[in-house]
């Protein structure tokens, strides 16, 4: 094919459309049935004789995931949340009719009366800074020419027609462009590794690339965001980097949790075939690739690269020793270059606009912006792209709208479970690899989990050990064993039976454990509880030796007491409560039995008045 | 040495009377010899180790030959050294040092004597080779018939697949025929199917694949999302990824094993629900989440799970 085709493409269907309503149709929407919304909304548009005026678009995750199902309204931007279908009506009539925006259906943040009629006037929004996610909302993923009109395929025709490899590999040197799979390596660097490798042999001198979209960190939804807003931004940076490198093959692993990721991914590899951007001869350069998809199983380790190769070939996915590296040695002995799927994302954005700009933002040595998913104790969830060297205070406060019921935030957890947790001492520290090392933690994939008063520290690191214990593929020793005496002794603290120097033993077993592990996954299982420990060492100490759980979370320290000022003798808590534990009249203070009560916390849940208290 | 037929007890017995001697230690008479026994790699080093510093050595072993089971491996943790050749200068060594005398086929009876001065018994078995005489050159190995009889495969269990199993599972194998790194695919393709991997269907596989069935089983095993054995018409999948469990995910558990009398991993009687938890599905923005075959329930309580569970009630 030649550059021609390559041109912004208007409209879908060629015609021009009043209003386009993007309707979010990620994961979390979709469960929340914007399909029925868009149903609903076509069959209102078609009453009022719309439906030549008004297009309903259906795009990628949208971000603002805790609201869905959301709506923006171009080209205005107006921003609908929490739809259902009985709003429909109303709003088509009003809004897409008559031209009177609904407030009822907008956002209003927490403890303000106003709603915020305009998506970018919203702090959630305004605040971030795109690259990775740039398409997200703008465009339906499942249409290739969409993503053509957002200048798509720009770049990868800018460096097949202009740029030599090399040239290629020092643009994205010279960006400062690092790994966003976790460990930060500089990407142009495992480039040119991988490029300067030799084949293996005459006959075999294949190289391949991958994609690692195994997204292992619970609590992190980047990659599958990025995958179902905008599949060809991946797919355009994978083909950059064959042609750098000079790979024909390529491998996209995706963890099977993602059915609707892996839809949209199949569908881009097919448009991006029929266009002739993948397969033989790409832009009558001579230039041959194409893309596979892999699905995992199920397995936290085969996000580590060398298991990850390990899986894709079919035998037991256990990491191996380094070196050889990938780059030398990697998928059936030949030399493989891996990338995370925001690092893919980034590359085209780095080749459109150039390698100063890129690194013109950022700080020192992190360039650029980094995906966060902002979740847990916080009004705003969701995912944000912010500029390396945002604060915490920032990202919580400014973006994610502080903490939910006037409760007190207490931490942050960062890089899942091999990262650790910032406590609010450090809300001022400035976000990349360099500063979240120094405080004991790690950049990680960008998991950004968010801790209140009610949450505590022992039951996270207990909750993060268990979590490698089950993970661990138990080749090394130190790994399989000693997970499980981590566990074990926190599992003890948690049940009111630690005992002095229970701490020094975590401590000492932790360091051994990261000194004599094979792969990342053992060298970073202690952090959860070393950091805790260095940050929350009187929480444990209280566990210890008070025998207390602050936090009341662990359950074997605390009782369940019905505050009697508060309590307003509504009943609801005795008509939920499981055991029948709870008796008491109606308006009047209620008791709980404490020898029924199994601690489920139901009550604590269910009471409107606070009134049930944990000690 | 595990059947080095010296006991414990005996063994307690010998440590006494060396204490009670403590003092008499001194005044005994040292031998210039040690023994070491068990001829591994660890036995094999400390007599090398101990003749090198001019000890007369003799190194017991109850096989026919030193070496123990380091002889058996490929490659040694954590460094992947290859095993034969940490070994093999040092069993040349051992064989060549005239301070080492080997004795195979032989165990310790009886210790006796204390600290600087033992007596040990051995009872050594017979080798039935005139140990002067042998040169080790094989040729009566390669030549004796009785190690030559020919090994027989034992004969194969039927398969019991019924014909329509059959088919599914052809259909399955041919799309993957002669293409590279299939198993785990095919595994997905025979999960999605059958919901579960069947015993019978994963020995078709290793058959027909020509994978031994350990390796089968292994990667089954391996991966969370297969399961081997039925699972129910309704897969409770909750979520206790990091978001979900801060934001109550294993309350949702308890509250849906009070509902359906389970445990995670298990199986409704009637085989209506099974219950499983998973590492995030990736909506931690509704934590906690909960996923019932397709459909998704966020921000779940649980206070809604009954209502949750008997929606599907009503269904079957
Ligand atoms: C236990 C373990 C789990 C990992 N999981 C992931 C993952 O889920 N996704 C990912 O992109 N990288 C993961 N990694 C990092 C990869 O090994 C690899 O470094 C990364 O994919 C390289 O891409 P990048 O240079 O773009 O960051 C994991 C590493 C370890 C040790
Ligand atoms: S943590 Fe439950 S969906 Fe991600």
């Amino acid at each position: 094919m030649n550059n021609q085709n390559i041109q912004p493409i208007n409209e879908q269907t060629g015609k021009h459309y009043r209003m386009h309503l993007m309707l979010c149709a990620g994961t979390g929407c979709v469960s929340n049935k914007s399909f029925k919304i868009k149903e609903v909304l076509e069959k209102e548009l078609k009453k009022q004789n719309l439906q030549d005026e008004v297009l309903v678009v259906m795009t990628g995750c949208n971000g603002f995931c805790a609201l869905g199902p959301v709506m923006v309204v171009k080209p205005d931007g107006f921003f609908y949340q929490q739809l259902q279908e009985d709003d429909i009506p109303h709003l088509v009539e009003e809004h897409f009719l008559k031209g009177r925006p609904v407030k009822k259906l907008m956002y209003t943040p927490p403890e303000e009366k106003e709603p915020i009629p305009k998506m970018m006037e919203i702090g959630f929004f305004a605040r971030q800074r795109l690259i990775a996610l740039k398409n997200r909302g703008l465009i339906d993923p499942e249409n290739i020419d969409e993503y053509i009109a957002r200048d798509g395929y720009k770049a990868l025709a800018k460096v097949l027609t202009k740029m030599a490899p090399l040239e290629v590999i020092e643009e994205v040197k010279k960006s400062g462009l690092r790994g966003r799979g976790g460990a930060g390596f500089p990407t142009g660097l495992k480039w040119e590794l991988c490029r300067k490798a030799k084949p293996k042999s005459k006959k075999q001198n294949t190289k391949y690339i991958i994609c690692n979209a195994d997204e292992g960190d619970p609590g992190a939804f980047m990659d599958r965001s990025i995958i179902e807003s905008d599949p060809h931004g991946v797919l355009e940076g994978m083909i950059i980097g064959a042609y750098a490198i000079g790979a024909n093959n390529g491998y996209i692993y995706i963890r099977a949790e993602y059915p609707l990721a892996m839809e949209r991914l199949e569908l881009a590899i097919k448009q991006a075939e029929d266009y002739g951007l993948l397969g033989e001869n790409i832009f009558d350069t001579g230039f041959n690739f194409d893309i596979k998809i892999q699905k995992g199983a199920g397995a936290f380790v085969c996000g580590e690269e060398t298991s990850l190769m390990a899986s894709i070939e079919g035998r037991p996915p256990e990491p191996r020793q380094r070196p050889p590296f990938p780059a030398q040695s990697g998928l059936w002995g030949m030399p493989t270059n891996i990338n995370n799927v925001e690092t893919w994302a980034t590359v085209p954005s780095i080749i459109n606009r150039g390698a100063e700009w890129f690194a013109s933002i950022g700080t020192e040595k992190s360039k650029g912006t980094k995906v966060f998913s902002l979740v847990g104790k916080i009004n705003n969830t969701g995912l944000v792209e912010v500029p390396m060297g945002t604060t915490l205070r920032e990202i919580i406060y400014d973006i994610g709208g502080g903490i939910p019921d006037g409760k007190e935030f207490k931490a942050v957890q960062t890089g899942g479970p091999s990262g650790g947790c910032i406590p609010k001492e450090m809300l001022d520290l400035p976000i990349d690899y360099e500063r979240l090392a120094e405080v004991g933690s790690i950049m990680g994939s960008g998991g950004m989990i968010v801790l209140d008063e009610d949450s505590c520290m022992v039951d996270i690191a207990k909750y993060f050990l268990q979590f490698t214990n089950d993970e661990s593929c138990g080749k090394c020793n130190s790994c399989r064993e000693g997970s499980e005496a981590l566990l074990e002794i926190l599992d003890k603290i948690s049940n009111g039976k630690g005992e002095e120097g229970d701490i020094e033993f975590l401590e000492e077993l932790g360091q051994a454990i990261k000194d004599a592990s094979l792969c990342g996954l053992g060298q970073t299982l202690p952090n959860p509880v070393l950091s805790t420990l260095r940050h929350f060492r009187d929480e444990y100490e209280q566990h210890i030796k008070h025998k207390k759980c602050p936090a009341g979370v662990c359950k074997a320290l605390v009782q369940y007491f019905v505050d009697e000022e508060k309590c307003t003798g509504c009943m609801l808590c005795a008509k939920n409560c499981p055991q029948d534990a709870i008796t008491g009249k109606r308006k009047e203070p209620h008791t709980i039995d404490q020898d029924k009560c199994i601690k489920c916390n139901m009550c604590y849940e269910v009471c409107k008045f606070n009134a049930i208290q944990r000690k | 040495m595990r059947n080095a037929g010296y006991s414990m007890e005996k063994i307690k017995k010998q440590r006494e009377n060396i204490m009670n001697h403590e003092s008499d230690i001194m005044n005994q008479k040292k031998v210039g010899a040690a023994m070491v026994v068990g001829g591994g790699i660890g036995g094999m080093q400390a007599a090398l180790d101990l003749a090198e510093s001019g000890i007369k050595v003799y190194l017991v072993e109850t096989k026919p030959c030193i070496g123990g089971v380091m002889s058996q491996l490929d490659k040694t943790f954590p460094t992947n050294d290859c095993a034969m050749c940490t070994m093999a200068p040092r069993l040349v060594e051992i064989g060549r040092h005239k301070d080492i005398e080997i004795i195979t086929l032989a165990d310790v009876e009886d210790i006796e004597g204390q600290p600087g001065n033992f007596t040990v018994t051995l009872k050594k078995r017979p080798r039935y080779v005139d140990e002067e005489k042998c040169t080790g050159c094989a040729l009566c190995v390669n030549n004796c018939p009785v190690r030559n009889i020919i090994y027989t495969e034992p004969e194969k269990e039927e398969l019991k697949l019924s014909d329509e199993d059959l088919q599914r599972v052809r259909v399955i194998i041919n799309n993957y025929k002669n293409k590279k790194g299939t198993l785990v695919p095919v595994l997905q393709d025979i999960s999605s199917q059958y919901r579960y991997l069947p015993a019978e269907v994963l020995r078709y596989v290793a058959d027909e694949l020509g994978y031994p069935l350990s390796q089968v089983y292994r990667l089954a095993t391996f991966y969370n999302a297969f399961s081997l054995e039925p699972r129910g018409k309704y897969l409770i999948s909750i979520c206790l990824g990091t978001a979900c469990h801060v934001k109550g995910g294993p309350s949702i558990v308890e509250a849906l094993g009070r509902e359906l009398g389970i445990k995670p991993g298990e199986t409704t009687e009637d085989m209506n629900f099974t219950l499983e938890t998973v590492r995030c599905i990736g909506c931690c923005g509704l934590s906690p989440v909960m996923k019932i075959n397709e459909d998704l329930y966020g921000k779940v309580t649980q206070k809604k799970v009954p209502g949750i569970i008997n929606e599907y009630r009503t269904k079957t």
